[in-house]
């Protein structure tokens, strides 16, 4: 089990009696976690010198207003459909998704039917089977050997015949999205895939009835719901427990780590493509981070006298702690070798199990 | 383009076939040999490769008496029709099957390519999400084999051609098998592609470490992880993937292109490794057919281009004496496709008919049935008890094909 961030957060009062609750503030490495969570990467320098200590609310507040938030919500809807590689999207209408997000002009329920809607969404889906099979599933969460009846009639509306489906009626492929897409299942779908995204746990059944009816009947309100599942609490116990970095959230940290700076698409997608080819991207990440690290782009900063200092300051950035004391000496002395330069050390550190956790 | 391996195998070939008739212990000696000093540069290499070479050095024969199985997955959806109903397009099977058992009436369930493909790795088939990326719950051949036989991560792999979903074939979920039992899996149009080159190309290849530094970083490793046998070798089974890769990325894999290149890259990297390691167990998963969709003119393409793949992989294992002497190769489909055309001209999986749900499927190897065909009803899942029964593992039990012995 990997140590517990250091925390110089005030919790916030939980007896009874008088005494006005203290905000919940995050740590560097709680911060860390909460922007890798919710922006799929961790906090730029001047994100973390504005955030670290801040109150909870505050920065949740302004993240989920932030375009990169709706950025990696986007990322997140696309991998859900397996809508990557040669079958991400590449029109304007999916892509300038997060700008009309983050603007307002657009809800999350009208954003992911227009992802359904996209012309890769039919490439990566087809056929009548496989597109209601996947509409069912996917947008609805059903089990379509439990509705037989229903795909087989959502096939003849994708064919063009009138049908009812999902409760709706409809003659075309388009008619079979958007029904799908209107139906209580999709609220409650997204609601619970969403929900054990951000929070890292199922949802209880009678919470999730009652966010899947508010979103149901204002979509608008999902960010709030965000941050209602990560506030008090839950907050707490998404803390509590590490989880393993998606490939993608580990190369863009591996680039704020030793960069400094987001990777552009161009970098960052021949890398997550390679790391999700194998199982265990461990020998990857290790290619990556040489590659990184070799090439001289990277932004190091010199320890100086006090080696001791450096090794803090790094572990802080990258794994959101300080260093055990048997560790901050094992490393201190290791890098006294001759042969042992910053780079090894960085490299040591991005590598490690626990880097590749959030 | 042929590259350095395709000339050695073909090289290979012809010495081996010369002296195929005399064939004894001295000259799998000298194809062990060979086969050391073209992989001179791989000194890392896993446990059958260093068997192989142990062997060559004077050492017990193991590596000779091991069983092995290279197990493609013809998934993406393939009709007999376009196969062994149409010999022209598939003259590499054919040749195969000649000398190994055909299952004419392999029965598969339309789970969806991901749950049915899934099926042939762990022998059940369930219903699974069409676009699920999730683990399977039971234990896939991979992890049974590994467990059971207690064979190293280096004896296990599998290839894909379906991107991210398909690396969840590497193992289960089971809590008592799962990722320490599991394949080690490649997306080989994941890795293997212009993009990822031009990546180390952009940036310059990582540089060998001085023993010093190699030194220091170990230490480094140690102080973080806490240190410990089990982080050790992970870390060095990492190491030596890292290596394979890097030069694999030398090979011409990545330059391959048309209409089955991922499939065409998965099986590449297949006979790479048949070569190289030698596992006990390969597994490829192709995926390219499933243009059937709406180009069926482009899916019989695909038949035709991985039939001549699984040909040149056949062609390596029957040139390498130790490899003829001990692998299977399974071949079949996770199902069929449609009876009838779409109104798009292509063929979709999902009418029920006996043409989606029926395909054959190909065994061969030493100590089987030769010539043989089979026309009782077997099921595809059947593949997987058979896989473990090939290479000396009892798994889960199950029906195995039957009359595969000779």
């Amino acid at each position: 089990m990997f140590p517990r961030p250091a925390t110089s957060s005030t919790r916030a009062a939980r007896q009874d009696g008088a005494t006005p609750a203290e905000p919940r503030r995050l740590s560097a490495g709680e911060l860390r976690r909460v922007c890798l969570d919710l922006l799929g990467r961790p906090p730029l320098a001047e994100e973390r010198a504005r955030w670290t200590d801040a109150s909870a609310d505050a920065v949740l507040e302004e993240l989920v207003a932030s375009r990169r938030f709706w950025e990696q919500w986007l990322d997140e809807q696309l991998w859900y459909f397996l809508l990557v590689d040669q079958f991400a999207p590449r029109g304007e209408g999916v892509l300038r998704l997060p700008d009309e997000l983050a603007a307002g002009e657009l809800d999350a329920r009208e954003a992911v039917h227009r992802i359904a809607l996209a012309p890769n969404f039919d490439q990566r889906n087809p056929g009548a089977d496989t597109f209601v099979t996947v509409v069912m599933e996917q947008l609805c969460g059903l089990q379509v050997d439990k509705a037989r009846r229903e795909l087989e009639l959502g096939k003849k509306m994708y064919e063009g015949a009138e049908a009812r489906f999902l409760g709706g009626a409809g003659r075309s492929q388009s008619d079979v999205v958007k029904l799908a897409v209107a139906s209580d299942e999709f609220a409650r779908h997204y609601i619970a895939r969403e929900h054990a995204r951000v929070a890292h746990r199922a949802a209880e059944p009678r919470q999730l009835a009652a966010w899947a009816r508010r979103f149901a009947k204002e979509p608008r309100e999902y960010p709030i719901l965000v941050r209602e599942w990560l506030s008090g609490a839950s907050l707490d116990e998404r803390l509590a427990r590490r989880r393993p970095l998606s490939n993608r959230a580990w190369a863009r940290a591996l680039h704020v780590d030793l960069m400094g700076r987001e990777p552009t698409r161009e970098e960052l997608e021949p890398m997550r493509q390679a790391l999700d080819a194998l199982a265990d991207p461990a020998p990857l990440c290790g290619v990556m981070a040489r590659l990184l690290l070799d090439g001289g782009k990277a932004r190091i900063e010199a320890p100086g006298a006090d080696r001791a200092a450096w090794v803090r300051a790094r572990w802080l950035e990258v794994l959101g702690r300080e260093p055990r004391p048997d560790e901050l000496a094992g490393v201190v002395e290791a890098m006294a070798r001759p042969g042992c330069r910053v780079e090894t050390v960085l490299y040591a550190l991005v590598t490690s199990e626990e880097a590749a956790t959030s | 383009m042929m590259d350095e391996l395709e000339r050695t195998t073909q090289a290979r070939a012809a010495r081996v076939q010369a002296a195929r008739a005399a064939l004894d212990r001295r000259a799998l000696l000298q194809g062990a040999v060979a086969g050391a000093g073209f992989f001179a540069g791989a000194a890392w290499l896993g446990g059958a490769a260093r068997a192989a070479q142990s062997v060559a050095a004077g050492g017990t024969p193991q590596a000779a008496a091991k069983r092995r199985v290279v197990l493609v997955a013809f998934a993406g959806g393939v009709r007999t029709k376009e196969t062994f109903g149409k010999p022209e397009n598939i003259p590499n099977l054919k040749r195969i099957a000649d000398s190994g058992v055909l299952y004419t009436r392999a029965r598969s369930a339309n789970l969806g390519h991901y749950g049915a493909a899934l099926s042939i790795f762990n022998g059940v088939a369930e219903q699974r999400g069409i676009r699920e990326n999730s683990r399977g719950d039971q234990p896939t051949v991979f992890e049974l084999a590994r467990k059971e036989l207690g064979l190293p991560a280096s004896e296990a792999w599998i290839t894909t051609a379906g991107g991210a979903q398909q690396v969840n074939y590497s193992h289960s979920l089971h809590p008592d098998y799962g990722a320490r039992y599991g394949a080690t899996t490649l997306d080989g149009d994941g890795v293997f592609n212009r993009e990822f080159k031009g990546l180390l190309e952009k940036h310059g290849r990582p540089r060998e470490w001085p023993q010093g530094e190699k030194d220091a970083l170990a230490a480094l490793r140690r102080s973080i992880s806490g240190g410990g046998a089990e982080a050790e070798r992970r870390i060095a089974a990492s190491e030596r993937v890292e290596q394979w890769i890097l030069s694999e990325l030398g090979r011409g894999t990545a330059e391959l292109t048309g209409a089955n290149a991922a499939d065409a890259k998965a099986l590449r990297l297949a006979r790479n490794l048949v070569a190289l390691f030698k596992p006990t167990l390969t597994a490829v998963v192709l995926q390219e057919a499933d243009m059937a969709h709406g180009n069926y003119g482009g899916y019989v393409e695909v038949v035709r281009r991985n039939d001549a793949a699984i040909g040149e992989l056949w062609t390596a294992i029957q040139s390498d004496p130790e490899l003829a002497a001990t692998t299977t190769l399974v071949v079949v489909p996770e199902f069929g496709r449609d009876r009838d055309l779409n109104s798009r001209r292509g063929l979709d999986h999902g009418d029920g008919s006996d043409d989606l749900h029926y395909v054959t499927c190909l065994c061969a190897g030493p100590g089987l049935r030769r010539g043989l065909v089979v026309k009782e009803e077997v099921a595809v899942v059947d593949v997987a008890a058979t896989t473990c029964d090939l290479v000396g593992a009892k798994g889960r039990g199950g029906r195995k094909l039957p009359q595969l012995r000779a």
